[in-house]
């Protein structure tokens, strides 16, 4: 198990060295650079030596394998480098903006997995009945329905008719004001757990049907194992695997979702601050943010492996 | 039986987990939204303005972005400025006087000005924001406002000469821009002003949290007087139909918006300030080669195309149809002296003097990343152009990419929101003047139009440069060198208990009456 993890620790920093590269090449082609980012049109007022006197300053113009070496061994030795847009050190930004992500994404996540694996039992349960149609339901709205509009329709829903949009109040930690906090993340949770949820119910729902009409089941049931032993030792044990994994994914892809939510539910988390420094073409920012969101999804992968084999001992051969 | 209660039980408890934690957040937290209210229009709360940008800069000699101009312009001064009849007013400078032929101009300070570290605003103040601005390293875009400055000299702390290397009354407009704001010398010469500003305005720098808000405090020593105002904090709120969802919560106090489909529907307990912005529509044409280097055919464009419908298609009629000096003094009246308003039939008369009676076609680009009514403006007059048998294409470009061909004068056409000002030399000597910074994206040159320009800017009686600023306009819609739209508002949406607060159409200023504003 042990030589398991160390291969897949190896294989996580190959991802993620691949990742470092594709981000790196794919900004730089993209057009413009920090200075036109930075000033627009008005960029064409520059004297020649103005703009060599900037081009200088933001690094435009040295060759893409030292910057590329250059930012990948200061980041190694945990320095983030300077915001090319506002002038800040990247980590303060990061350390201030990942914090709320990842509240919103746990939250997100608790949701999410609350509401998929209670309506997809009660749905495997209660095979085409309405406790089923309910969950089918609220499983079609979750995938049929964007986050952002689900996220746009409540705070336009809310604060017309209650006068109701807490983060509008400007984000505050947990730490600062907990109830005010989790009126904050709760609105985006529910939107972002939506879809997730839907996701997890109908994994839940198809694994739980598929080993409630396997042998040892009829076995358990023929013996007359209690109902609750029965669901919840037999049957959800043997169908967490599936819901595992497909918890895994959607956190990987929540932590994308986060982008959209964040910005409609004002949030001044990583998602926000990376479509910001995209706009200004602040790459030292979106290299940092691009790397902590497949770190985080590569993490995640590998902590799902590793629950399989804690959930089906089978899988540790 | 019993097992199928039991079987239900256990769904409950699932159902609970999933549904019971999902709403009694929701709940609880819809309890007291009115106590929430109450606590946030009290004295010690701050002043919230809410902005879909975000403070990109705090360096005032390099800031673009119009946030920026706003929230610094709380903090900072110039030497002077533009009063909301677009007039130049004095500010750190209270009167002045040019001589020796429009080459000099003399500045006396205003006295007993005190910077936020503490120390008295001289003429040495001046000389050094001056010198910083024209440093090439600074890379500010508006030192070309004050090209022609060759020299700055002290007479005494309190009156400062500035010597020009050929007549610029022009530069008085320049001097009215928040990029050539007056800093302290000792924050210069330490290099902090990127870091913490510090100026003589009506508020001091508090806090400033990059893509989030930006906090200033009431500095109680300002020269016109304490503001009511102890705090204001701009907080960013990244879309406008969430500053409109903050308004009806009661989060914030003034909403900053662009948008007319929000700004217009906005509950009528808000109060909903409008003034035309300082920035126009146009769609710039390249004069040099293909079909638009006939000047028939570019005037068979500007005679087809129809401002008014535009306007409506674009900014759903929350604007008005300008000419190239859109306001101020100078206002080109008519928009056009070719064409001002549609008129097919002499589109079609120029296109056949033109030698083109079948039309022609171009491509014009638009970004709707920079300006997202560009790509509205554009199918309005594309329908527009083919009633006189124009055809033109649009191709919609990502922002950096536009800007990158805007730059190089890589397109035919492009229909573009460029900035105004009230002076025309400021607007235009940038890009039809002689030597020209943006010569190449304007497309076009011609010596009456630099000769126009130059004399313009040497004019020193209003009556002559009326005259000259009303053939400017004449020259720039009868050649059809491009084909100008027209002017957008921008709004404020203003809580019921705001008192005292009316927006500015400058830059620097329009967020200045918070100096003035009271809150109940």
């Amino acid at each position: 198990m042990l030589l398991g993890i160390v291969r897949r620790i190896v294989s996580m920093a190959v991802t993620l060295f691949g990742v470092a590269v594709v981000i790196f090449v794919v900004l730089r082609l993209l057009p413009g650079n920090a200075v036109t980012a930075s000033l627009g049109v008005s960029s064409g007022l520059l004297t020649h030596a103005q703009l060599a006197a900037l081009n200088h300053f933001y690094g435009v113009g040295e060759p893409a394998v030292q910057q590329f070496f250059s930012w990948l061994g200061s980041t190694l030795t945990g320095n983030l480098g300077i915001s090319l847009a506002s002038r800040e050190p990247v980590s303060t930004l990061v350390g201030a903006a990942l914090p709320i992500t990842l509240e919103l994404a746990l939250a997100s996540m608790v949701l999410g997995i609350l509401i998929g694996v209670g309506f997809g039992m009660i749905g495997a349960l209660h095979p085409g009945r309405w406790q089923d149609d309910v969950g089918q339901g609220v499983s079609v709205v979750g995938l049929a329905i964007p986050s952002f509009v689900i996220g746009t329709g409540l705070v336009t829903f809310l604060s017309s008719v209650f006068h109701y949009f807490p983060a509008s109040q400007g984000y505050v930690s947990l730490l600062q004001n907990p109830w005010l906090n989790i009126q904050q993340i709760f609105f985006p949770a529910l939107t972002l757990s939506l879809g997730i949820g839907a996701a997890i119910m109908n994994t839940t729902r198809a694994a739980m049907l598929e080993v409630s009409g396997l042998n040892f089941a009829r076995t358990a049931r023929g013996k007359g194992v209690s109902t609750r032993v029965l669901v919840w030792r037999h049957l959800f044990l043997n169908a967490l695997v599936p819901v595992v994994t497909m918890s895994g994914i959607q956190l990987g892809y929540l932590l994308g979702g986060t982008v959209i939510v964040e910005q409609i539910f004002v949030l001044p988390g990583l998602g926000r601050l990376l479509v910001t420094s995209i706009n200004n073409r602040d790459f030292p920012v979106v290299q940092t943010i691009t790397l902590i969101f497949a770190t985080g999804f590569v993490v995640v992968n590998m902590l799902v492996d590793v629950l399989y084999t804690i959930i089906d001992p089978r899988t540790r051969r | 039986m019993g097992r199928l209660r039991k079987l239900r039980a256990i769904s409950a408890v699932a159902l609970a987990g999933g549904v019971a934690a999902t709403l009694a957040g929701g709940a609880t937290a819809l309890a007291s939204p009115s106590a929430k209210s109450v606590a946030r229009a009290s004295s010690s709360a701050p002043f919230v303005v809410a902005d879909s940008s975000s403070v990109q800069k705090l360096d005032p000699d390099i800031i673009t972005n119009f946030l920026d101009f706003q929230s610094l312009g709380l903090i900072y001064d110039t030497l002077v400025e533009e009063n909301p009849k677009l007039q130049v007013a004095p500010d750190l400078a209270t009167s002045w006087t040019f001589s020796n032929g429009n080459k000099a101009l003399t500045f006396q300070l205003r006295k007993g000005v005190k910077f936020d570290d503490g120390s008295t605003f001289t003429s040495a103040d001046v000389v050094a924001s001056l010198k910083r601005v024209q440093a090439p390293k600074t890379g500010d875009a508006s030192a070309s406002f004050i090209s022609s400055l060759s020299k700055v000299v002290p007479e005494g702390p309190y009156a400062v000469k500035l010597v020009l290397s050929h007549p610029d009354v022009s530069i008085l407009e320049g001097l009215t821009s928040l990029n050539l704001a007056m800093l302290p010398a000792k924050a210069i010469a330490n290099g902090s002003i990127a870091k913490k500003p510090d100026g003589t305005g009506p508020f001091k720098f508090s806090s400033w949290s990059p893509g989030n808000s930006f906090t200033v405090v009431r500095n109680p020593s300002y020269w016109g007087g304490k503001p009511a105002l102890s705090t204001i904090k701009i907080e960013t709120v990244p879309s406008e139909q969430s500053i409109a969802s903050a308004l009806q919560a009661h989060s914030v106090q003034l909403g900053l918006l662009t948008e007319p489909q929000v700004a217009t529907h906005l509950p009528s307990t808000y109060k909903v300030q409008k003034v035309l912005s300082l920035s126009y529509r146009a769609l710039m044409l390249q004069d040099k080669t293909g079909p638009l280097a006939n000047v028939n055919a570019r005037r068979a464009i500007a005679c087809a195309t129809n401002r008014k419908q535009i306007v409506g298609d674009a900014v759903f009629g929350q604007g008005v149809a300008v000419g190239p000096v859109p306001l101020g003094p100078f206002a080109s009246n008519p928009v056009s002296s070719l064409c001002p308003t549609q008129n097919i039939s002499m589109a079609k008369s120029y296109l056949k003097a033109a030698g083109m009676p079948n039309g022609f076609s171009f491509t014009a680009i638009t970004s709707t990343d920079l300006d997202p009514t560009s790509s509205a403006q554009a199918v309005a007059m594309q329908s527009q152009l083919a009633q006189a048998g124009i055809t033109m294409n649009i191709q919609n470009l990502a922002g950096d990419a536009y800007i990158q061909d805007w730059l190089k004068g890589n397109f035919q056409a492009a229909f573009a929101e460029n900035g105004a000002d009230p002076d025309p030399y400021v607007m235009y000597g940038r890009y039809f003047g002689t030597g020209a910074n943006l010569g190449v994206p304007a497309g076009y040159s011609s010596p009456a139009l630099q000769k126009l320009i130059l004399q313009g800017d040497e004019a020193a009686s209003t009556p002559v440069q009326t005259k000259l600023w009303s053939s400017l306009s004449a020259n720039l819609t009868n050649n059809a060198v491009w084909i100008w739209l027209f002017d957008a508002f921008n709004y404020a949406a203003v809580a019921p208990n705001v008192h005292g607060f009316s927006l500015s159409p400058v830059v620097g200023t329009s967020l200045q009456a918070l100096r003035s504003t009271t809150i109940s």
